[in-house]
């Protein structure tokens, strides 16, 4: 019973982090329509710079990763203009080609972090490392309890700007339906390319959650763009609500094979559900919309 | 069959060309040395592997992620049925692999093709992903550890065999989609469902069918090349750069042609030789993949090809770069 409560518990704490990794992609894919390959890179981008900003500058994760959402926010929004071209350029397929792309872009992410780091696995430390919350039964690493807090800060934060701001709801005009956003008054492309920009920046604070938590090398971004995709085909693609649920689901799961099961098995129990879930529900558990 | 009219002088043109092309590959061992026929034996598989992409991501319009693991089944197939305690020789090891990727195609094309494009990009990613945590805990598949197959040191076999696959392969995409009724059918569904569908396609049983062809085709290159480098393990034959390299040949060269694909394939395996043997590793190979991929997807979405079929739309891409720099 207490390891059944133990695993609970992990699960819930991993399942905020995954929120916070998802829910950007989410609010990308309803308002570009772009399905970002890109989303574990940003992660495992976001992961290094705490790592380099701790190990060179003593810059604590908790701390740093404001900065590192600042930093990703500024890239993205950089390259938020090139992914709206291609999305919405004459092509035949716009939507494929804008696949490749950030296909293309991941691969530049985890080609370029392995010729510059190598293959090692790189932890990040922080004063909260190794310290113990003991509740009853059952132990919280203190690490962990922060990370799912700033996990659900920056989520919340992305609710409160999303439905408490203009810029919000111009964002949710733009998922509704671009066209009709844009003869309102919406300048459509700057607000897509700071979507873009959010997104990164939610993102890589995701991956310096991750990264403290577990490690960070350079492929570990591939595991967490199919985390994200689990999320966002359970909750559906575009739901930014239904990533609470889904994020919690995939937690829960991932902690629960690993106590029951086996850690070596719980990739494969993972994607196999993935692919279930994708047969059974494919619009997802709770349906379309921001 | 439709007959199409035949226009002569270009039809001779490429007919020359195509025959003095085979002649030249037939002949080519004879003249280099077997370093260099390596890379030829693997220019010609990986000709093969994006002609067999090119099928479901160029002409169905369904961008796969998950190739890798047609070719890993085509090799662990082969792996395991030609070691020493079942012991059938390679040929008759084709057999079951392609009907084993075919009825996995199957398995994971009719749902999910079903759904936008989108989700079978993911899911086949998906699949190949758990296929690949699957080998490396299984027993037989020999975990991280891989298979050894018995060993056949003949360059000039491994030449032909890839030779006539890759032949066959095009032949094959060449009459079954450029000039067959299930042709039309493909591109029908690409430009347009519903409209496909409005006229009585099976748009659902094309897609599969396309998948399943794809697939079949990957999983032959896989045995090929499993007996070929007579050593594999999970990474090498199911791991995610393989894919990788099929998706960005093909979009190098031109989605949806026949020889865009083979174009790109050489230059791109020409390159990553090249980078291998200068630079000693190919880890900087891939965020060059990624650069091209980006930069093809903005500038030339229809590839290197376009460039060379029809001289004024390749004028009007370079002048059209031009400008956009």
């Amino acid at each position: 019973m207490d390891l059944f409560l133990q695993t609970l518990i992990n699960g819930i704490l991993i399942g905020g982090i995954l929120i916070c990794l998802t829910i950007g992609f989410q609010l990308t894919f309803g308002v570009l329509h772009v399905i970002d390959f890109a989303v574990g890179g940003w992660a495992m981008l976001g992961g290094y710079t705490a790592y380099w900003l701790v190990t060179l500058a003593g810059i604590d994760p908790f701390i740093s990763i404001f900065l590192v959402f600042a930093l990703f926010l500024l890239i993205g929004r950089g390259l938020g203009p090139l992914i709206y071209r291609v999305r919405t350029s004459r092509y035949a397929r716009p939507d494929l080609m804008a696949l490749a792309f950030t296909f293309g872009l991941f691969l530049f992410m985890r080609g370029g972090a392995l010729w510059l780091w190598s293959y090692n696995s790189r932890s990040v430390e922080s004063v909260l490392s190794g310290q113990f919350l003991s509740l009853g039964p059952v132990t919280i690493p203190l690490m962990r309890l922060s990370a799912f807090l700033m996990a659900l800060l920056f989520s919340l934060g992305l609710f409160i700007l999303l439905y408490r701001s203009r810029f919000g709801m111009a964002v949710r005009a733009l998922a509704q339906n671009r066209d009709h956003a844009g003869l309102m008054g919406v300048d459509v492309k700057r607000v897509s390319a700071w979507v873009y920009g959010i997104y990164a920046g939610l993102t890589a604070s995701a991956g310096v959650l991750i990264a403290t938590i577990y490690s960070v090398n350079p492929t570990v971004g591939i595991r967490y763009t199919l985390f994200a995709f689990f999320v966002a085909v359970l909750a559906g693609l575009g739901s930014v609500g239904g990533v609470l649920v889904a994020g919690l689901a995939l937690g829960l799961l991932e902690a629960y094979v690993a106590t029951y099961i086996g850690a070596r098995y719980s990739l494969l129990i993972v994607f196999g559900t993935l692919y279930l879930a994708l047969l059974v529900a494919p619009k997802g558990v709770l349906g379309r919309g921001i | 069959m439709a007959s199409k009219p035949v226009q002569t002088p270009k039809f001779i043109v490429r007919a020359v060309l195509v025959g003095a092309m085979a002649i030249a590959l037939a002949v080519l061992p004879a003249f280099i040395d077997p370093y260099t026929l390596r890379i030829a034996t693997g220019a010609l598989m990986w000709a093969g592997l994006a002609c067999a992409w090119n099928i479901v991501g160029g002409y169905a319009g369904y961008i796969s992620f998950g190739h890798s693991a047609f070719f890993g089944i085509g090799a662990y197939t082969t792996a395991t049925l030609m070691q020493s305690d079942v012991g059938a020789s390679f040929f008759i090891t084709l057999l079951p692999a392609i009907v084993l990727a075919i009825a996995v195609a199957v398995a994971i094309g009719g749902p999910t093709m079903r759904l936008r494009g989108a989700y079978f990009a993911i899911a086949t990613w998906a699949f190949a992903e758990m296929l690949l945590q699957l080998v490396t805990v299984l027993d037989f598949t020999g975990g991280t550890a891989g298979l050894s197959l018995p060993a056949y040191l003949n360059e000039f076999f491994f030449y032909y065999t890839m030779l006539i696959a890759a032949a066959a392969s095009f032949v094959g995409v060449w009459l079954l989609i450029e000039h067959s009724r299930f042709g039309f059918r493909i591109k029908a569904l690409r430009d347009d469902e519903p409209a496909a569908e409005s006229l009585g396609i099976r748009t659902n049983l094309v897609k599969v069918q396309s998948f399943a062809l794809s697939a079949a085709i990957t999983a032959l290159f896989g045995s090929i090349y499993a007996y070929w480098t007579t050593y594999i393990d999970p990474h090498s034959v199911m791991g995610p750069e393989i894919t990788d390299q099929m998706v960005v040949m093909v979009l190098l060269g031109g989605l949806g042609t026949v020889w865009g694909p083979a174009l790109g394939a050489v230059l791109l395996w020409v390159t990553n030789r090249y980078i291998w043997s200068t630079f000693g590793d190919t880890v900087i190979y891939l965020p060059i993949l990624g650069v091209i991929i980006a930069l093809v997807v903005l500038f030339l979405p229809n590839g290197l090809i376009s460039l060379l079929v029809g001289r004024q739309r390749g004028k009007e891409l370079i002048s059209s770069i031009l400008s956009k720099l």
